[in-house]
């Protein structure tokens, strides 16, 4: 519940002012659909009565009919209002939601972040933000207009009519419904978090069949395979159709609540106008006005159905939420160059081992340290860690004479570039993946980088700057990939540069001539450079291991 | 309306079809339920007009009538609700499989994988809204208000040609508005499946967006894209809230204007329209009470009007997905006993087709214990070549033979069963590296066929050995390691064919010439072995060359 209120905030806060206008106008529309039944129940019913007296011509007939007509037209009207209010706040608040989603993922420590798994990610985000649209539309506006509704229902029944007829209307669908939500509620929460989950099991499954196709074919796995996704789906199925129980069953009940009090208001008023405390024309109200009031509960029958995905929805979106955002730093006092670190050491989350154990290490302006060691020794993450996105380190580190705890982001990457070992390109033309890296860029400036990586030609092939790759860099083999990113991290001519085993990929000479093209275009930078290659080290004016 | 109109999809026919036995019971029990309202209004104008006239003790009777009515009205809805959601859920289940089976066999692949995964798992379940309120929908309106309209005109032909002029004008609005939404909800379909895409492309670069400084100007592009994917669904939801008000307006207008003409008919002051009778407070009340419920079918057809939109699109998708042509890949991709036979392989002027272009292969006679290269310049035809071999593209000419038989899709799971195929971009399936090399848990001695691979060192480096997770772009594992555990599953599945396409690309020399000594001591242990290169250091490495041929004696052939 907690979990609910917290998102239904969430949702609401973003555009406040509009929601309140919604939810005032969905509390018109239910009054007016009540006052349109109720008055023309009434007008009916007391011009009866005139008739068979023989008063009509005495009856005020035009004041009444007046009315029936403004509620008609004024209820279309405020629904209409109500419906774009509502929906325009729920999706602006869903839009900055997705936007802030993304920021904060961009927060993560680099190795989680290089585990987000783009489609899946992807799904998880979009899916979970796209249920929380139903706390505001169909639980939360609902249900307080509801109160708010028969509230002021109460209050007029009990003005047109009796104590006795306004308790029976209001206690009838307060309680009732109450009493359903509660009852069904707590039904959907397992099975809509298990096909939710099955859901995304298929999903994941058909992307890693089809991805693995050819081999899960040569291997005689693909019926195997389907026969897989065949039970993620009858789990998924059988969940569903318990949803799709709950939410016949909270029709069936909400519809019996509208006929019993109704039915109710009709016996009720016999009794009232059989003893007298009541003429008919009021008692006929009450009963019009119970039916009308069915619409402030059936509504809820869609709300019931999707609380248990919103709910889980909720609980992820919200944890992201609290991985917080880092402290602002001071900055703005760097000098000099180079990158120093002391006494550093680093363990990660859980682990019981030390990764890195009190390291120091040194890198001047203008000189280039390969940074050697087995695999799984440590490389990587010193890179990380001097890149900072990995704060949970001890001892010094020191990038241009300043601390790098003090570093605002902004400011660090100005100054430092780091091009880890499994980079990405992104979908679009060349031109768009350099300007990455720098927004103004020329593109004469951009023939100079691509010349500095050997690429001139590769990338005069393709059709020059604009030719176009496609999602995540496609067609461009892993060595020609490498060399770009390899451009585009020069662009931002950094004064420390961290390389993850730059030349991987590429055949010795060309190694050697992007090596020294990096060199060229950044003289003063210290670079660092995790190096397993003989080429990278031989081109490195010293060598530190690690170990 | 538009339903005539507009060519109906495919898919859509099929589907409505297998849903008809269903359909019709579930919608007959629903018309059922709409028209027993009138019942239940009988007895409400029953109680008020006996509380008018001065006797309402004894007609208890009609207030519990208008419950227990109203409750098999319920159950009615409830049951063929369930009907209706069991007859759909199957439909789309059977559509989810049909399409999973049709795309995993085909021999080239006409959808992206995530495309496929969308469409299977989330917007198929899109189907649902329109085979259970859209469809049933369509049926009780063609009956319903007819029985309210007949009835009301009985008491009353103005208040029936009230409802009469009011009823008919909505199906016209709808029409004109519906067009309005079909397109309106395809380009918000557009834009959403672009901005997907969009968002995966940075999310998977993330990283490499964040170093670069760049997460600012990636989240600005991104938050025009989703204000715009707004100002669209804005526009869609627009157009189905008109449409909705519309109907909702003249529904009120209906029951204010019935409610009017009865009030004055009652006091006397309207005295025509009823047949010469005059109007009694019971028939008043209950014209009155029929009025909302001549426009409800109309109301719910109309909310589900969007459901039917999206079903379109959906289908329209699922179309144009059934539409494109290509042969499926020969065989079950089951399990099959291997084919019995020596490791050969031959070729006569075989053809298979890639794309729209026709790869001739070279004239193949590869024998047990042989390693051969095939040449060839890039674009030559070399992995449409492979992957014939492997039986994973249909011929469209020639033969092929292996272990002496044709290679047909009768044979082709078990010629598959004792083959290796190595790509050049290895996919690493997500899950541990032990399932990975022995997915049929054959309980082999995985250590040492990693030993003969030369792959034992990659697993030592991985943080958790052979129960690593090797995930989407197989964490901790380059290409060449990659192709290296696929030559370590060779050996364990005891694979005497092994296709390899360029394995050595983008290797550096040390890494290259260990997967060559792989591959030449699987031809050693009595494997054939047909390596897919450029790559000198291959080439020499084998015992003799095959060379593509070119395009020209394709051409001649011809």
């Amino acid at each position: 519940m907690r979990l609910l209120w917290q998102a239904f905030r969430l949702i609401w806060s973003a555009a406040p002012l509009a929601m309140w206008r919604g939810a005032l106008m969905f509390v018109v529309v239910l009054l007016m659909g009540a006052a349109l039944l109720g008055l023309s129940g009434w007008f009916i019913t007391a011009t009866g009565l005139a008739g068979i007296a023989g008063i009509g011509i005495a009856f005020d007939v035009f004041r009444p009919s007046a009315g029936v007509r403004l509620l008609a037209l004024g209820r279309a009207g405020a629904r209409y209002g109500e419906r774009l209010l509502t929906h325009d706040a729920t999706l602006r608040a869903l839009s900055a939601l997705r936007v802030s989603l993304m920021r904060r993922l961009s927060r993560l420590p680099l190795p989680e972040m290089q585990r987000l798994r783009g489609p899946l990610a992807l799904t998880r985000i979009t899916a979970d933000v796209d249920a929380l649209d139903g706390i505001v539309l169909r639980l939360g506006l609902p249900i307080a207009a509801a109160f708010l509704t028969h509230g002021i229902v109460f209050a007029v029944l009990y003005w047109l009519t009796t104590l006795e007829m306004a308790v029976t209307i209001t206690a009838g669908y307060l309680v009732g419904g109450a009493l359903i939500m509660l009852r069904l509620i707590g039904a959907t929460f397992g099975p809509s978090r298990n096909a939710e989950r099955a859901n995304q099991t298929l999903r994941q499954d058909t992307i890693g069949m089809m991805r693995g196709r050819t081999d899960i074919i040569v291997q005689g796995r693909l019926q195997t395979h389907l026969a897989n996704l065949r039970r993620t789906d009858d789990l998924m199925r059988r969940d569903l159709a318990q949803l799709d129980r709950v939410d016949r069953e909270a029709g069936l009940v909400l519809a019996l609540l509208v006929s019993v009090i109704a039915g109710g208001a009709l016996a009720l008023g016999g009794y009232l106008v059989a003893h007298e405390m009541l003429d008919p024309a009021r008692a006929a109200i009450g009963f019009f006005v119970a039916l009308a009031l069915g619409e402030t509960v059936m509504p809820l029958r869609r709300g019931i159905a999707e609380i248990g995905r919103i709910r889980d929805a909720a609980e992820r979106i919200l944890l992201h939420d609290e991985q917080g955002m880092q402290t602002p730093r001071v900055g703005g006092r760097t000098h000099g160059g180079g990158l120093r670190a002391s006494n550093l050491s680093f363990r990660r989350l859980g682990a019981s081992v030390s990764l890195i154990n009190d390291l120091s290490i040194r890198v001047d302006a203008g000189e280039t340290v390969a940074l050697v060691g087995a695999s799984g020794s440590g490389k990587s993450t010193l890179l990380a860690i001097l890149a900072g996105t990995e704060p949970g380190y001890t001892g010094d580190i020191v990038i241009l004479g300043q601390d790098l705890r003090a570093f605002g982001e902004r400011e660090l990457r100005s100054v430092l570039t780091m091009v880890p070992q499994r980079s990405a390109l992104i979908g679009g033309s060349v031109l768009d993946n350099l300007a990455l890296a720098k927004p103004d860029l020329t593109r004469a400036e951009a023939d100079t980088v691509l010349e500095a990586v050997q690429l001139t030609k590769v990338i005069a092939a393709m059709g020059g700057l604009d030719a176009n790759l496609g999602e995540g860099g496609a067609g461009l083999s892993g060595g020609e990939t490498r060399r770009l990113v390899l451009a585009r991290a020069l662009l931002r001519g950094a004064k420390v540069l961290l390389l993850d085993e730059p030349t991987e990929g590429l055949d010795t000479a060309t190694a050697e001539q992007v090596l020294a093209g990096i060199r060229m275009w950044l003289p003063d930078a210290a670079i660092l450079m995790a190096s397993h290659r003989s080429v990278e080290i031989e081109n490195a004016d010293r060598i530190f291991s690690i170990c | 309306m538009s339903r005539k109109s507009s060519p109906k999809s495919a898919v859509l026919v099929r589907i409505d079809q297998a849903a008809r036995p269903a359909l019709k019971p579930a919608s007959y029990a629903m018309v059922l339920s709409g028209v027993l309202w009138p019942v239940q209004a009988g007895g409400a104008a029953l109680s008020i007009q006996a509380w008018a006239e001065g006797h309402p003790e004894g007609l208890l009777w009609a207030a519990l009538l208008f419950v227990a009515v109203g409750g098999l009205r319920a159950l009615l809805d409830y049951w063929a609700g369930g009907l209706l959601f069991r007859m759909a859920d199957m439909r789309i289940s059977e559509e989810r499989h049909a399409m999973l089976a049709r795309e995993a066999a085909r021999a080239e692949q006409a959808i992206t994988s995530a495309s496929l995964a969308a469409l299977a798992s989330q917007k198929l379940s899109l189907l649902m809204p329109y085979l259970t309120r859209y469809q049933p929908a369509m049926m009780r309106v063609k009956i319903v208000p007819l029985v309210l309209l007949g009835l009301t005109f009985y008491i009353s032909w103005v208040a029936g040609l009230v409802l009469l002029v009011a009823g008919p004008l909505v199906p016209v609005f709808m029409a004109l508005i519906g067009v309005a939404a079909k397109q309106a909800s395809e380009r918000q379909m557009v834009e959403i499946g672009a901005l997907n895409d969009l968002l995966i492309d940075r999310l998977s670069a993330l990283a490499d967006i964040r170093l670069l400084d760049a997460t600012r100007q990636a989240e600005e592009d991104f938050e025009i894209r989703a204000e715009g994917l707004r100002h669209r669904t804005m526009a869609v939801l627009r157009v189905a809230f008109l449409s909705s008000t519309v109907l909702e307006l003249f529904s009120a207008i209906g029951v204010a204007m019935v409610a009017v003409y009865v009030g004055f008919s009652l006091l006397g002051e309207i005295d025509f329209g009823t047949w010469g009778r005059s109007l009694t407070l019971y028939q008043g009340v209950f014209i009155l009470l029929l009025a909302p419920e001549y426009f409800q079918p109309l109301r719910d057809l109309a909310a589900a009007w969007h459901d039917r939109a999206a079903a379109l699109a959906v289908a329209g998708e699922m179309d144009a997905l059934e539409r494109v042509e290509g042969e499926a890949v020969p065989g079950l991709g089951g399990k099959a006993e291997p084919l019995k036979g020596q490791a050969t392989i031959s070729a006569q002027g075989a053809v298979v087709l890639r794309g729209e272009q026709q790869v001739l292969l070279p004239e193949l006679d590869l024998k047990q214990g042989e390693a051969v290269a095939l040449c060839g310049p890039s674009g030559a035809g070399k992995t449409s070549a492979l992957l014939a071999l492997a039986g994973l593209l249909p011929l469209v000419g020639g033969d092929i033979s292996v272990a002496g038989v044709p290679l047909e899709g009768g044979v082709a799971d078990a010629w598959r069963a004792r083959l290796t195929f190595i790509p050049q971009a290895v996919h690493m399936p997500d899950t541990s590296l032990r399932r990975f090399l022995d997915p049929d848990e054959s309980g082999g001695d995985i250590h040492a066929a990693l030993m003969a691979a030369h792959a034992d060192g990659i697993v030592a480096a991985l943080p958790d050995g052979l129960e690593t997770r090797l995930g989407e772009t197989g964490a901790g594992v380059s290409g060449g390691e990659a192709r290296r555990l696929l030559v370590a599953r060779a050996i364990l599945r005891g694979a005497d064919v092994v296709l390899a396409d360029e394995p050595t690309a983008d290797l550096d020399p040390d890494t290259s010439a260990r997967l060559i000594e792989s591959l030449r001591s699987l031809a050693r242990h009595g494997a054939v072995v047909l390596v897919a290169s450029h790559d000198p250091q291959v080439i020499a490495a084998m015992d003799r060359r095959v060379d593509m041929p070119s395009s020209v004696s394709l051409e001649a052939r011809q």
